[in-house]
This record gives C-alpha cells, sequence and structure tokens, in this order.
C-alpha cells in the first residue's frame, strides 16, 4: 500500500497532535496504511476517554475521499507535503526523537541540505544585534551555508534578510513557521516570505491556515534545531524562548555557538552565559563556525576601508571618529568641538555618498 | 429725567459703542433693563443700587429703565456697572450731565462703591479712539493696560466716589501715566545656554526663529524637547511694541493681563495639554472667544506630545498655519482673530518613547509604531518645515557636556537674518521665509550648479517629495539668511536636507505617503 498517502492521512487527521501521531504510527511499526484500515473499521488499540474522541475523529476521515480532498486542497494552494520516506526530507530530522510526520512546504526543499546552520535570537534585539546578524547570515550562505531560522520579528527576520543578501548562493536559507506555511507572521515579512519562497524553502509541520499560537513555538523550535548541525544564537536575555531551542539542539546532539555581547547589555546575558557554562562556543565571525564544519573560509573582507583621498578635513574627521563605533550626532558636535553648520554638511556630503549612514535617534555609523 | 452715557462692548477684537440711555422717572420704584443684557448685565441692578447707597449717594424711588444702545446687539458683562450708576446719578441731577458726556465710562462695581478691573479693556479703547472718543473712565486695576493708547486720556478710578467727585470739580480728573515700555530680555533662567549638549537641535530651533519655520522635535523622553521649546521664544526677533499691543488685545478679551495690567514685554508660549478640545485650541464657544492659536499669537505654540492630541484637534490648526488667522462663527456672533504664531511639535519616536534608543529597550510592536505615526497627517506635516531628531541624553552627558551660546547671541543673528528678509519681501506682502509662496521659491531662492548636484543626488538617496522640495528650499534660504549670504549654497543646502532626512525614515518616503 502507499505508505506516502497513508502519512499525509495522518498530518491531516490529527493536525494538532504530533505526540499522539507519533505514538500511533510507533504501535504499528510506522505502517500507516495498517492504521489506517484500522481506523476505517474501528480497530484502533483500546485507548483512555480522552483518546477515545480522537479516535472517532480519525475513524471518521478514514476514508479515501478525504484523503484526495487533502490533496487538492494542498495543489490548490501550491503546498508541497514532505514526509520522512521522502528523498528531500531534511536527514538530519529524521535522527530526532519524534520528527514531524509531515513537513508542509512552500517553495523548493533540495535532495541534501547543504550546511543547515541554524540562527536564533531574541525578538527585542538590539542594533548591534541585527548588523551583526545581517552580516553573519550573509557570510555564512555566502560561503555555501543554508541558514536556517524562524522569520519572526528582531534577529529571525534579520538573519532571513542577510542570508538572502548572498546573491550567488544556490539555496541560502529555509525559514521554519510556527503557524501554516501560508500564514505569513508578522504581516512585515511579508516580502521576506515571497523571497524565501522563491529562492529556498518555507516549511512547517503545522496544517496550512494554523493560527501562529503561542504554544506552537517551543514545537517549532525542536525543527529548527532538528534540521540544522549547529545552531547560532545571535542575542538572549536569560529568559527567553531561544533557551528553548538552546535545550532542544543540546538533546539533539547539534553544536551550539554564541555571540559574545557587551556585560551590560541585558540581551546578550544570555549568550554570555551559554559561552561562560561552556554549552556555547564563541564566535566572532563566520570561519569560526564554518571551520567547525571543515568549510575553508574565504578570506573575509575586513572591515569597511574609506578611501580618506577627497574628503574635506572635516568629512576626514567624522570617518575617523565613526571608525571606532557608531556615534550620536551630539557625540560628534563634542568630539570634534566643530561648528554645527560644519558637520551638518560634513555629514550630508557622507552621507549621500554612500559612506555612513544615519538610524534612529540621529546616530551615525560606518 | 432722562441721561445718556457712553460705553463700549466687544465683539472678537472690536469694539463697538454703547449708549447707556437711562431714564428716572415718576411711578412705582422699579428697575428694567433692555437692550439685549445678558445674565452678567441684568445682575447689575443689585451691585449699582448697593454701590450708590453705600457711597453716600440716594439712590432714586423711581422707575428707573435702562436701554443699552444699539438694542440688536448683545450686551456681556459686567463692564456696564459704572456707566449705569453714573447714568442713574445724572438723571437724577447728582453729576453735572455736561460733565459726564466727556467720558468713556467702563467698570464693574463693588457693593461697598468700589470699581473693579474688567477684560478687554485694551481692544475696546483702542476701538473707541479710533472712533473719536477722547477722554475714559475706568478701573484703576486696568490703568497699566489703558495707559499705552494713544490719543484717549485714560482716568483711572478706585471707587464710584471718586468718579463722582472728578466729573463734579472737586478732584483733579488725572491722566494715567504711561508707563515705560521695554522688551524684555530674555529670563536668566529661560536661555538657550541651560541646555547641554543638543548642539543639532539648538541650532534648528535658531534656523526656525530666523525663517519662522514650524518645528517638529522627535526624541525619547528627557531628551529635553520641552525644555529646548521653552527656550524657543528667548531667541525668536525682538519684540516691537506694535506686536506687543496686537498680542495684548488678544489677551485682554480672555482676561488674561487682568493681574498684570501691562502691556506683554515677551513673546507668549502657549503649552497646551493635549487632552485640549478643538475649540480650546482654534477658538469657539457661544461668544466665539479667541483660543490657543490667538493667544499663541507673534509667539510659540507649543504641542508636546502631538501624536497625543486628539486628531480632530491637528487637523483644524492646517487652515490657521496657513492663513495667520481664524475666522470663528457661531449662531449669536462671528469673529476673526489673528494667529501667526510658530507651531513647535514635540513628539517620541514611538509610543514607549525608546525607539532607536541605545539606553533603553523599545517595547513596542512595529504595528503599533506606525499607527503612533500614522496619528500625524501627511498635510500636517506638510506645513512643518523642519523636522529634528533629538540626541539622546544619558547621565554622563548631563555632568560633562559644554553649553553653547547664549540667547542673546543668537536672537541678535536671528534678528539680523529677519531684517534680511524683511528687506528683501518688502514689495512682496511677506514678512519672513517660512511663507514663501511656490512662485515666489522659485524667484527668490536661486541655487548654483554645485547646490543642484547635491539637491538632485538627495533627491535620489533620501526619495524625497516634490512637496519637501519647497520645503528644503525655504530652510536653505533661512540658513543662508543666517550666514548673510546672498545666494543659497551648497553648504546651506546640505544641512537643510538633514531637517528633513526624518520624511524617509519615519514616514516612508514623501510625507505624504500614508
Amino acid at each position: 500500500m502507499d505508505q506516502r498517502r497513508y502519512m499525509l492521512w495522518l498530518g491531516f487527521a490529527l493536525p494538532t497532535a504530533y505526540k499522539r501521531q507519533q505514538a500511533l504510527l510507533e504501535a504499528y511499526g510506522g505502517d500507516a496504511a495498517c492504521l489506517f484500515t484500522d481506523a476505517a473499521n474501528g480497530r484502533l488499540p483500546a485507548a483512555g476517554k480522552r483518546e477515545a474522541a480522537a479516535y472517532a475523529e480519525l475513524r471518521q476521515k478514514a476514508n479515501e475521499a478525504y484523503i484526495d480532498a487533502c490533496l487538492e486542497y494542498l495543489k490548490k494552494r501550491r503546498i508541497a507535503a514532505v514526509l520522512p520516506v521522502d528523498e528531500n526530507y531534511p536527514a538530519l530530522l529524521k535522527e530526532i526523537y519524534r520528527p514531524p510526520t509531515v513537513l508542509y512546504v512552500r517553495g523548493t526543499l533540495p535532495k541534501n541540505l547543504p550546511l543547515p546552520i541554524a540562527m536564533i535570537g531574541s525578538r527585542h534585539c538590539s542594533d548591534y544585534g541585527t548588523q551583526v546578524a545581517l552580516r553573519l547570515s550573509e557570510q555564512l550562505s555566502g560561503q555555501g551555508a543554508c541558514v536556517v531560522s524562524g522569520l519572526a520579528y528582531g534577529i529571525d527576520c534579520a538573519c532571513a534578510q542577510g542570508a538572502l543578501y548572498a546573491a550567488g548562493s544556490a539555496f541560502p536559507t529555509v525559514a521554519v513557521l510556527g503557524s501554516g506555511v501560508d500564514v505569513i507572521y508578522p504581516q512585515e515579512n511579508h516580502k521576506i516570505y515571497q523571497e524565501i519562497c522563491e529562492r529556498g524553502a518555507v516549511v512547517s509541520e503545522f496544517l496550512p491556515g494554523t493560527r501562529p499560537l503561542a504554544s506552537h513555538f517551543p514545537q517549532r523550535n525542536r525543527i529548527i534545531s532538528g534540521m540544522s548541525r549547529g545552531v547560532v544564537v545571535i542575542e538572549a536575555s536569560l529568559r527567553s524562548g531561544t533557551s528553548i531551542t538552546v535545550d532542544c539542539a543540546l538533546e539533539q546532539g547539534r553544536d551550539v555557538f554564541a555571540l559574545p555581547g557587551r556585560v551590560t547589555d541585558l540581551m546578550s546575558e544570555g549568550t554570555n552565559k551559554m559561552i561562560a557554562d561552556g554549552i556555547a562556543k564563541p564566535i566572532f565571525s563566520a570561519a569560526d563556525i564554518l571551520e567547525e564544519y571543515g568549510v575553508r573560509p574565504r578570506r573575509e573582507a575586513p572591515a569597511k576601508q574609506v578611501d580618506e583621498t577627497g574628503l574635506s578635513f572635516e568629512q576626514t574627521l567624522v570617518v575617523r571618529l565613526l571608525r571606532v563605533c557608531e556615534r550620536s550626532f551630539d557625540e560628534l558636535c563634542e568630539m570634534t568641538g566643530l561648528d554645527v553648520v560644519k558637520i551638518n554638511y560634513a555629514l550630508t556630503e557622507l552621507e549621500f555618498s554612500g559612506i555612513i549612514k544615519q538610524s534612529s535617534g540621529r546616530v551615525y555609523s560606518l | 429725567m432722562l441721561s445718556k452715557i457712553e460705553s463700549y462692548g466687544l465683539n472678537g477684537l472690536q469694539g463697538f459703542g454703547v449708549q447707556v440711555e437711562v431714564d428716572v422717572s415718576g411711578g412705582l420704584p422699579a428697575y428694567d433693563t433692555v437692550g439685549l443684557p445678558d445674565a452678567a448685565v441684568r445682575e447689575s441692578r443689585e451691585r449699582v443700587r448697593a454701590a450708590i447707597r453705600n457711597s453716600g449717594f440716594t439712590y432714586p424711588m423711581q422707575r428707573v429703565t435702562i436701554n443699552l444702545a444699539p438694542a440688536d446687539l448683545k450686551k456681556e458683562g459686567s463692564i456696564y456697572d459704572l456707566p449705569i450708576a453714573i447714568g442713574i446719578l445724572t438723571a437724577m441731577g447728582q453729576v453735572p450731565a455736561q460733565e459726564a458726556a466727556g467720558y468713556v465710562f467702563l467698570g464693574e462695581l463693588a457693593l461697598d462703591g468700589g470699581v473693579r478691573g474688567i477684560a478687554g479693556i485694551l481692544p475696546m479703547l483702542i476701538s473707541a479712539g479710533e472712533a473719536g472718543a477722547r477722554q475714559a473712565m475706568l478701573p484703576a486695576e486696568n490703568a497699566g493696560e489703558a495707559s499705552f493708547i494713544a490719543g484717549v486720556k485714560t482716568v483711572a478710578i478706585d471707587s464710584l466716589g471718586q468718579a463722582v467727585r472728578i466729573l463734579r470739580g472737586e478732584e483733579p480728573a488725572k491722566a494715567c501715566e504711561r508707563a515705560p515700555w521695554q522688551s524684555a530680555a530674555p529670563h536668566p533662567g529661560m536661555d538657550f545656554a541651560d541646555i547641554k549638549g543638543q548642539q543639532g537641535a539648538k541650532r534648528a530651533a535658531e534656523v526656525a526663529a530666523a525663517g519662522g519655520h514650524n518645528l517638529l522635535l522627535v526624541g525619547t523622553p528627557g531628551s529635553g524637547k520641552t525644555m529646548l521649546a521653552r527656550r524657543i521664544p528667548s531667541i525668536l526677533p525682538t519684540l516691537s511694541f506694535e506686536e506687543a499691543l496686537e498680542i495684548t488685545k488678544i489677551h485682554s478679551i480672555v482676561g488674561a493681563v487682568k493681574g498684570a495690567n501691562t502691556i506683554a514685554t515677551e513673546r507668549p508660549f502657549r503649552a497646551p495639554h493635549h487632552t485640549a478640545s478643538t475649540v480650546s485650541l482654534v477658538g469657539g464657544g457661544s461668544k466665539a472667544l479667541p483660543g490657543e492659536v490667538s493667544l499663541a499669537h507673534y509667539g510659540v505654540l507649543f504641542l508636546d506630545e502631538l501624536p497625543e492630541f486628539p486628531k480632530e484637534a491637528i487637523e483644524a490648526l492646517r487652515q490657521p498655519l496657513e492663513d495667520g488667522t481664524v475666522t470663528i462663527t457661531r449662531a449669536s456672533s462671528r469673529a476673526t482673530y489673528p494667529a501667526d504664531f510658530m507651531l513647535i511639535a514635540a513628539m517620541n519616536p514611538c509610543p514607549c518613547g525608546n525607539f532607536g534608543s541605545r539606553l533603553s529597550r523599545c517595547r513596542c510592536a512595529p504595528a503599533q509604531i506606525n499607527r503612533y505615526r500614522g496619528k500625524i497627517s501627511g498635510p500636517m506635516l506638510d506645513r512643518v518645515d523642519l523636522h529634528v531628531e533629538m540626541s539622546e541624553v544619558g547621565y554622563g552627558d548631563i555632568v560633562s557636556k559644554s553649553t553653547g551660546e547664549s540667547s542673546t547671541v543668537i536672537r541678535a543673528r536671528v534678528n539680523a537674518a529677519r531684517e534680511l528678509q524683511r528687506r528683501r519681501y518688502a514689495n512682496e506682502g511677506i514678512l519672513f521665509n517660512a511663507q514663501l509662496s511656490g512662485k515666489q521659491i522659485r524667484r527668490f531662492c536661486r541655487i548654483d550648479a554645485q547646490g543642484e548636484a547635491l539637491l538632485k543626488r538627495a533627491f535620489d538617496a533620501l526619495k524625497l517629495s516634490a512637496r519637501a522640495y519647497d520645503r528644503i528650499m525655504k530652510v536653505s534660504r533661512t540658513i543662508a539668511d543666517l550666514e548673510g549670504s546672498e545666494f543659497i549654497l551648497a553648504q546651506h543646502i546640505s544641512e537643510a536636507v538633514q531637517y528633513r532626512s526624518l520624511d524617509q525614515k519615519y514616514w516612508g518616503g514623501g510625507s505624504g505617503g500614508k
């Protein structure tokens, strides 16, 4: 019998209870077809009160017409269903305890994911976190890795964006959602979502159309770490959702990397502690991650070099100050001791030449 | 026996002559007031009777009829107490009618015969003087304010008794002495030198003051938005006497000058709370009284926490911002008030205030932030030429930063720039750069090739809208004026561009885009 067809049926018929799906499958030794026949005939193994309702539902849905309707439904929404028996089911994901029965996919999941590395972090992130996430993920995917992320606000979003920046990468990123694969949450990520569908894949174990409930996210996190070889934590406070993913990663035997931050930064407390506890390897560049997997990193471009020839005295002064770290307009006034008028002039010129950029709070950086 | 006494009433800023006619004739003792009196005027009967008796005069035990002419205009307030009392005494022959006819009388009576101050003296007397009145008798409390009116001899009195003695010739009629007037120097506690750091925002304030531009300050809580705004009147051009008179006229109507009893010596700074209603901002009510925009005439209207204001109230500001006047029409009255003010608005970058902060964390969802910023409409933003982001201030900054120039130094530059503009636009009917129309911009804001190239780059880099172009030109003109430069150079434009860069960052491109 077509195991694939009945596995899919199981995913659809018991949408929210992946643990029960797995338990049933295990009881049948992975034979979904046999499970289907028994469900249709009402011969499922004896069970308690709570299971009885689910079994009744299973029995009701155990007919071929229902399966056809499900297949039609997926086809209409351009969603593919990938099962553990399929070639392109992520190999690493099969190894974890109770992997998802079905992965719903938009975009294309290749046969072998090229070096999948998960990047996770807080939704409330600092500018520093965003910047590093963008750069790191661009470098990783630019050198052949595939960035796995959650496509939420903050770090997730920056990681996906950074990976997409790597123009030469064949398969830059995979996004794992905590909602149905066709439910974009938050809406602001619409553009990135589309681009990932075109160049990578968006996957979810939840039925298409499922709302993003808070309870879905811990379940989703086990897939993020499960399908990756290593997990990179960009920013995390002491108690945050990222620690769930890190715990999953450790259980699944994945490597954990953490980006060190300033000791005063709340958002780096979590990552710093992981390093201190010996859970995570501190990373300073993409090379620190890649070398773990035997990828010889390309020589990275050194920090942004600014050609100072042709710059005025004021412009040079500003550039040299910004080379150390970002500075607010006020700090620049204070440090240079120059007239406000002259600084304004210099900043505008530098901004338009693309040498510096301005962010909120009138803070300038190279 | 009949008497006629001159008094005045007020409709908006315009005074109108009121003739108080008193008839005392035989019949049962009675007291009637006709001529559209309001409750306060009708109640004058009790004050007048008590005041006459307590001043030692005789109140007629006859029928008293009072007519306030013209009979079709509403008469409001307690200002007619004194003319009515004088009218009754004249009708009874206790005061020589010939003498009483030479004065305009205004004032409220106390039961003991004392005279109390009233609101609106200044606009009424100005109108009276224009209409040909030569002498006025008014409460001593209002003497300071009234003494500045040229052409009208103002006699201040404390009591009804004193008024009668003057009219009988028992006491000389002494005209109020005109107090010397001088525009006030900036308050010592309200100086630009008090502000530490924030050089960028201070410079923007200087530009705004020099060109009469409106200003929007965006910054985290505690970055000094309010502190800066409060000090802006101190760098606005020196107040002239004519302006002071105009300001006092408006404030006089709402009785704001009553206690101070003098002419304004500094520009008004109005900071209504964000729960303010539309009517309280633009004016209105059954009497069509001036609102905050008019009270801020020739001064500053500061709206702190701009997005917290009712949307309707913010939008209502658009017309006065454009025209410099506001006309209020109500069923019973209609009035036009000047409203030529500089708008300074302050807002946080997001509802919690910490967006973009390096010291604390923003807890707002992006959609929340968009909604917050969306409360300021595109057309409203279009009327604000300068958008400025304040730098964040940490503790270290407070103790270490240098202070900078004092208000006096900045004001001198502002004055010079305004003088340049006044001369340039002498034939244009405008006073400063902010008032330039599109056509005038093309005529007066010429830029060189280098500036043109810079502007083009600015448009490409910041994706500015066509409206933003006009505003950048106007601000560039002001910056050039501050340097005394006839031409707008690249450096002037480059600074002006800095004051628009928020458009793109906060409101995503052209300010209309929402």
